[in-house]
């Protein structure tokens, strides 16, 4: 399957099957929309090309995958951040699991799960190699102790793509697994976000028993893995955050005072700038090449991006953020963590400066 | 089309001609003489970006945007032709005037409209130097920062100099990216305005690095700081750009998507 062919067939299929949200503007209602809309994208194919066929998926490119998310996103089909979930859990699986975790790829593609990450903790955050959720090996058992933070659907999540420690400090120690999150001992508590929408949730483990098969890979491969989910994140990720946020700006047009030209060539220029390094970022991934370091540039850039062109809906725009209900608030507010999660603004600054510019250690 | 040795030949020829000492004429020359005409006449996207990233980053200069402008009016090589309507050119001989950088040469010569596409070209041109220049900068600032050391410690091991240095390199990238995908008018003055922001950013970046010793006469780093002050104004600064395309925004209301996986 070619990206032209793809591109117009899946136009075509969306012009006649029409996916537009249903439910209420809840998270409730995201979500379900998400579910409904992968349902169809992969029972009609769509979702499935860009996946390997032994993980049930089409097989073809993964730029497929962009092309996609890009659609789905500019026609506002599911919320994108959720949506792209999917990215930063499914490929890590499909690299490093075995056939039997390879075979719950399906249910995360077509809707009928949800997973979450389980990196962050408490006390781990930029730092996230000093992780201490500890797995203990019991038999053909793990034993989980510990609290995971600001886990993303956590409360709606299935299952957990969980990052633990199972020996000795430092990157060597951490162990990746994929825990059901309707084990005993599992607790959720979401936590309420500034922005309204009570995306993520606290996670405590409590002598979890996860069996021995659901370790993702090898033990003291964790951090590997972890890492590993970069070049998706940051590739088919980004151009579906990207494509919603050029329909943003289109919103902010249509509203937009007379001299506003140049706030609104700026906003766009960041646009094109992100667009351009993330198409760049695309074709090196196409090509095979491995993504390292480089993509951090394009995570300053969509973070700088995304806050710009809010900055700029509530420049032009007075008071549509502080005193009218529209989506304009929430959407400024979630703007404020393009630069947390993900690695923080100064995290990938520093990666640019070590492994880009070789300026040695801090 | 000209195929990747032979760009990466030339390219190594183009630059030992611009490192060379002598002025704009004498390089202007060699390049005739190492093939840039002919180069242009051929693969006219190739050529310029080949040859105008050279010219930012060895701070040579050859009225060689003439040349650029004037394929793009299907008139022959050599010639001068006006930037704007106030008649500026480079000069062609290229006779030292005042201004920021005498070096450029600038001069006046009769105005007549460009078109689109001759005006694309120049912009795509002039993004590639900005770039080429920035690296520069940057390249200066990054060896100062490894080399000089303060509190006992390299200048590169603060945080704040590391994070200078690391959004200069960020400008740049996205510059790089947005002019290897212009290919029209809007993509090339999207292009040139991010390479103008870039190149002023990594003109105050790195200047801040370099702190007094690029604040010399002597030192390499004033002499491109200059040139993308002039670099930038050319054709459209990144400001004025930025105006230019968000007037087009409001006009259609709606922002197009210009480039395609
Ligand atoms: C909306 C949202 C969703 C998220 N979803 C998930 C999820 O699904 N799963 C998950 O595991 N995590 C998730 N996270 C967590 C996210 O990855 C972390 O918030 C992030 O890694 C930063 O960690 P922290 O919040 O502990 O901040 P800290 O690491 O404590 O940082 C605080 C500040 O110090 C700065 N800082 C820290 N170290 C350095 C350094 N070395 N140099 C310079 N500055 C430094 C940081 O840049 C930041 O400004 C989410 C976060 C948000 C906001």
């Amino acid at each position: 399957m070619r990206v032209e062919e793809f591109r117009t067939g899946l136009r075509a299929w969306l012009d006649e099957h029409d996916l537009s949200p249903v439910h209420d503007k809840s998270l409730d209602g995201d979500m379900a929309q998400l579910s409904r809309v992968r349902r169809a994208l992969f029972d009609a194919g769509w979702m499935r090309w860009g996946w390997p066929e032994h993980a049930g998926g089409l097989g073809g490119p993964t730029i497929l995958r962009a092309v996609l998310g890009e659609e789905v996103a500019t026609r506002g089909l599911a919320e994108p951040g959720i949506y792209s979930l999917i990215e930063v859990l499914a490929p890590t699986l499909i690299r490093y699991g075995s056939p039997e975790l390879l075979a719950f790829v399906p249910l995360l593609l077509s809707g009928e799960e949800t997973w979450c990450q389980g990196f962050s903790e408490p006390g781990a955050g930029s730092d996230l190699a000093s992780l201490t959720t500890r797995a203990v090996r019991d038999g053909a058992e793990w034993v989980i102790d510990g609290q995971k933070v600001w886990t993303s659907l956590a409360q709606y999540a299935q299952r957990c793509l969980l990052l633990a420690r199972t020996s000795g400090p430092g990157h060597r120690g951490i162990s990746a697994f994929l825990v059901d999150m309707d084990s005993p001992g599992v607790l959720v508590r979401p936590i309420e976000t500034m922005h309204g929408v009570d995306e993520f949730a606290e996670v405590f483990f409590d002598g979890v028993r996860v069996p021995a098969d659901r370790m993702i890979g090898a033990v003291g491969q964790g951090w590997e893995i972890a890492m590993s989910i970069l070049p998706d994140e940051r590739s088919s990720c980004f151009w579906h955050r990207v494509a919603h946020l050029y329909t943003r700006l289109d919103r902010l047009l249509a509203a937009a005072p007379a001299g506003s030209e140049r706030a609104l060539g700026e906003a766009f220029l960041d646009l094109h700038a992100i667009r351009s390094t993330s198409l760049r970022t695309q074709h090196r991934r196409a090509r095979g090449e491995p993504l390292g370091a480089e993509t951090s540039i394009d995570k300053i850039l969509i973070a700088s991006a995304e806050q710009r062109l809010f900055d700029t809906a509530r420049d032009l725009l007075p008071g549509v953020v502080e005193y009218e209900e529209s989506p304009w608030r929430e959407e400024y507010l979630y703007s404020r963590a393009a630069t947390i999660y993900g690695g923080t603004a100064e995290i990938q600054r520093n990666i640019v400066a070590k492994r880009l510019l070789s300026l040695g250690d801090e | 089309m000209i195929d990747a040795a032979d760009l990466t030949l030339l390219s190594t020829g183009f630059r030992a001609a611009m490192e060379e000492p002598g002025d704009a004429d004498r390089l202007d020359a060699a390049l005739v003489e190492l093939g840039w005409r002919e180069l242009l006449a051929d693969s006219p996207d190739e050529a310029v970006a080949l040859v105008f990233p050279l010219l930012g980053a060895t701070g040579a200069h050859a009225p060689l945007l003439n040349d650029v402008l004037l394929h793009a009016l299907g008139r022959p090589p050599g010639g001068v032709v006006a930037l704007a309507e106030n008649g500026l050119a480079f000069g062609r001989p290229c006779v030292p005037a005042g201004g920021l950088d005498p070096a450029l040469g600038l001069c006046r010569v009769e105005w007549r409209p460009l078109g689109e596409e001759a005006v694309a070209a120049g912009r795509r041109a002039l993004g590639f130097q900005l770039v080429g220049a920035g690296r520069a900068m940057l390249e200066l600032a990054r060896e100062h920062a490894l080399t000089r050391t303060q509190f006992g410690r390299r200048l590169a091991s603060f945080q704040a100099v590391r994070h200078r240095l690391a959004e200069t390199l960020v400008t740049l990238e996205a510059a790089e990216a947005a002019l290897a995908h212009a290919t029209d008018p809007t993509t090339s003055t999207l292009g040139k305005a991010l390479a103008g922001r870039a190149g002023l950013a990594a003109a105050r970046n790195c200047q801040q690095v370099l702190a007094g010793i690029g604040f010399t006469a002597e030192h390499r780093f004033q002499s491109f700081a200059r040139r993308v002050l002039v670099l930038d104004d050319l054709l459209g600064s990144a400001k004025a750009l930025a105006e230019d395309v968000g007037g087009s925004l409001l006009a259609t209301r709606r922002a197009p998507r210009l480039i395609e996986l």
